[in-house]
């Protein structure tokens, strides 16, 4: 189901928290936003699921506008708020009775039973939720999320919270929608590896305008710098002279960094035949160095010094 | 509400499409060979539940809450230890004049009471869900944000009018033994009362719930709105009747913007009461009659909560 974003604006206050950003997130795809703290990722999330209205612009959601048709919206989109709570003296099981009955879902209880056991909180069904640690509470909403097999599923930083099992749960939940079904996953992450390991597409949002959006791979490969990577057991002294102006560098515990221009890694590799060199490596950018390219190309032009950006990568 | 036209509903499946199932779910392989055997479809012909489905699972759930935290048990026990002293205080003489007389004591400490405890049951109805995470799980879900507020409305007003019931029923119980039943219906009027006005002000902690963006603000706002209708508007609204001359309508009116006015009207007036009840004296000489009185005290409930459900609508979570 393809979801369509066109010109949204939205303003709380003075804060301008999304201001114009067009893109289309494609049918079936698993589509990553990525931005820093306050971006509008979750603004958007809320305006796509029909949680507030645009004060202009357009959502979309499989032909329907969401300003208009926020309940039949919902009712082919699972949302996974960021901040999902639920009672604290309801089971989990009950939580999701509320979440079917509401849906109107038929065969309720075969589907409880598969989503609580596809989350791994079979075992905690039936126990208060007050009993829950944080990372089961956020898989409880997961959960509640995969209950009604929805043909849109968008979740907001869905593993903030969870152990490494829980996220190693969660990956596995996502790459076997994407393989299973044609339902179309939306989610945002701080994590950069685990957007570039789940999703085909991704937009960056920053301040609330599209910095770039596009393929994962397209923008990986993209990154005009590699990093190449020595070491010298002989004489790292004389190394670490001989690469001093071919980029960055960086001299770490065992190795010498150098982050260049993709073409002079070749002439680096040249210039340096004559050392000795025990070992060395070529690291292609990851989504991080595309991630970190586009909020830096804005911030450039918009001639502000350049600043850390906050990516829990 | 419109929605307009649905294009992956009216055309083909194409296969970019999710195969989309008569619930809204997606066709997975896996369950594509299971859904034979074990998942008929949806309700509702894949639609979300009906309404008054929703509502009622809403209410229910509210209901469930307020049970588990020992919110009923602690109303009648308070319901129940009011009525009972003041039964045994008041209930030295024996009859008829006995009874009215316990229920005319009831009624004037019940307006410090009651609305008191219903508003300090219902100012976190709503705020108190969104600070838990579970009003944003709820707003996610295919269900009008209106039938959220009612049914929270309903689920915790079922609650409260039960405690109401079972406390001064307890209460009315002892006095049954002790007086029978010659003046019993005094008693039973009082109880009916004390739930409209237990449930006006409920309705009123649902209005200040929805609206506040706190729950500091909302608990507040609530005790505010408790000082305002049980201390400040009786003596505002006898001061500016002594110093103007109104009319019988506009007293009427002054008197019925409190639904304590109306709780004392109602009981103390039928008791014969009114000399010793501030406004319910005044009430008494405009002849407003007893389905006026009650008509006023439903409003008195059901406005507040569709004020609440139409502000929710623009809440922001």
């Amino acid at each position: 189901m393809k979801i369509t974003i066109t010109d949204v604006r939205k303003r709380y206050g003075d804060v301008v928290a999304l201001d114009g950003p067009s893109f289309e997130i494609p049918s079936g795809s698993t589509f990553g936003v990525l931005g820093t703290n306050g971006a509008g990722k979750t603004t958007l999330f809320e305006l796509l699921v029909g949680h507030h209205e645009p004060d202009a612009g357009r959502i979309e959601v499989g032909g329907l506008d969401v300003e208009r048709a926020g309940h039949r919206v919902r009712e082919r989109v699972a949302f996974l708020p960021e901040h999902a709570g639920f009672p604290s003296s309801m089971t989990g099981r009950e939580v999701l009775s509320v979440h079917a009955r509401i849906r109107g879902l038929a065969d309720r209880e075969a589907r409880i039973d598969d989503a609580l056991e596809t989350v791994g909180l079979a075992d905690a069904a039936d126990r208060a939720v007050e009993g829950y640690s944080n990372g089961m509470e956020r898989r409880l909403g997961l959960a509640s999320a995969l209950l009604a097999e929805p043909p849109v599923l968008v979740l907001d930083e869905p593993t903030a919270g969870l152990d490494p099992r829980g996220v190693a749960t969660f990956h596995e939940i996502v790459e076997r929608i994407d393989r299973e079904t044609d339902a179309t996953v939306v989610l945002s992450s701080h994590v950069l590896s685990e957007v570039e390991r789940l999703c085909d597409t991704v937009a960056v949002l920053e301040d609330g305008e599209l910095r770039t959006v596009g393929d994962v791979d397209e923008l990986r490969a993209a990154g005009e710098t590699v990093t190449v990577v020595l070491q010298s057991a002989d004489d790292p002294a004389r190394l670490l002279d001989a690469v001093q102006g071919w980029g960055e560098v960086v001299e770490t515990t065992n190795a010498i960094e150098v982050t260049c221009e993709r073409d002079a890694a070749f002439d680096l590799l040249s210039a340096i035949d004559s050392e000795t060199i025990d070992r060395f490596e070529v690291r292609e950018p990851g989504l991080e160095a595309a991630f970190r390219k586009a909020l830096a190309t804005e911030t450039a032009a918009g001639d502000e010094p350049a600043a850390e950006t906050e990516v829990d990568a | 509400m419109s929605d307009g036209s649905e294009p992956e509903a009216a055309a083909p499946a194409a296969r970019t499409e999710p195969a989309l199932r008569s619930d809204g779910g997606y066709e997975t392989a896996a369950n594509a060979r299971e859904s034979s055997t074990r998942r008929p479809t949806a309700v509702d012909g894949g639609r979300s539940g009906s309404w008054y489905r929703q509502l009622f699972v809403v209410a229910e759930t509210e209901y469930r809450l307020a049970v588990r935290g020992r919110w009923a048990v602690a109303l009648a026990a308070i319901f129940a230890a009011f009525a009972l002293g003041l039964t045994t205080f008041s209930g030295a003489s024996v009859g008829p004049e006995g009874f009215e007389r316990t229920v005319a004591s009831l009624a004037a400490l019940a307006v410090y009471l009651v609305p008191l405890l219903a508003l300090a049951f219902g100012y976190d109805v709503i705020v108190g869900r969104e600070e838990s995470g579970w009003l944003q799980t709820l707003f996610s879900l295919p269900i009008d944000r209106s039938w959220i507020v009612v049914g929270a409305a309903v689920g915790r007003a079922v609650v409260l009018a039960s405690a109401a019931v079972i406390g001064f029923g307890i209460a009315g119980g002892f006095l049954l033994w002790e007086f029978g039943f010659a003046g019993f219906g005094t008693y039973v009027a009082f109880l009916l009362a004390a739930v409209g006005l237990a449930l006006a002000f409920l309705a009123i902690g649902v209005l200040v719930s929805t609206v506040a963006s706190e729950k500091t603000h909302a608990l507040g706002t609530a005790l505010l709105a408790w000082a305002w209708f049980v201390l400040v508007h009786d003596l505002l609204g006898l001061g500016v009747i002594a110093a103007f001359d109104l009319s019988e309508t506009a007293v009427s009116v002054l008197l019925m913007a409190n639904p304590t006015g109306i709780f004392r009207a109602l009981v103390l007036g039928s008791l014969g009461a009114a000399g010793d009840a501030g406004f319910a004296a005044v009430l008494a000489e405009t002849g407003v009659s007893s389905p006026i009185l009650i008509g006023a005290l439903i409003a008195w409930i059901v406005v507040p909560i569709a004020l609440a459900a139409i502000a929710v609508r623009r809440r922001r979570v």
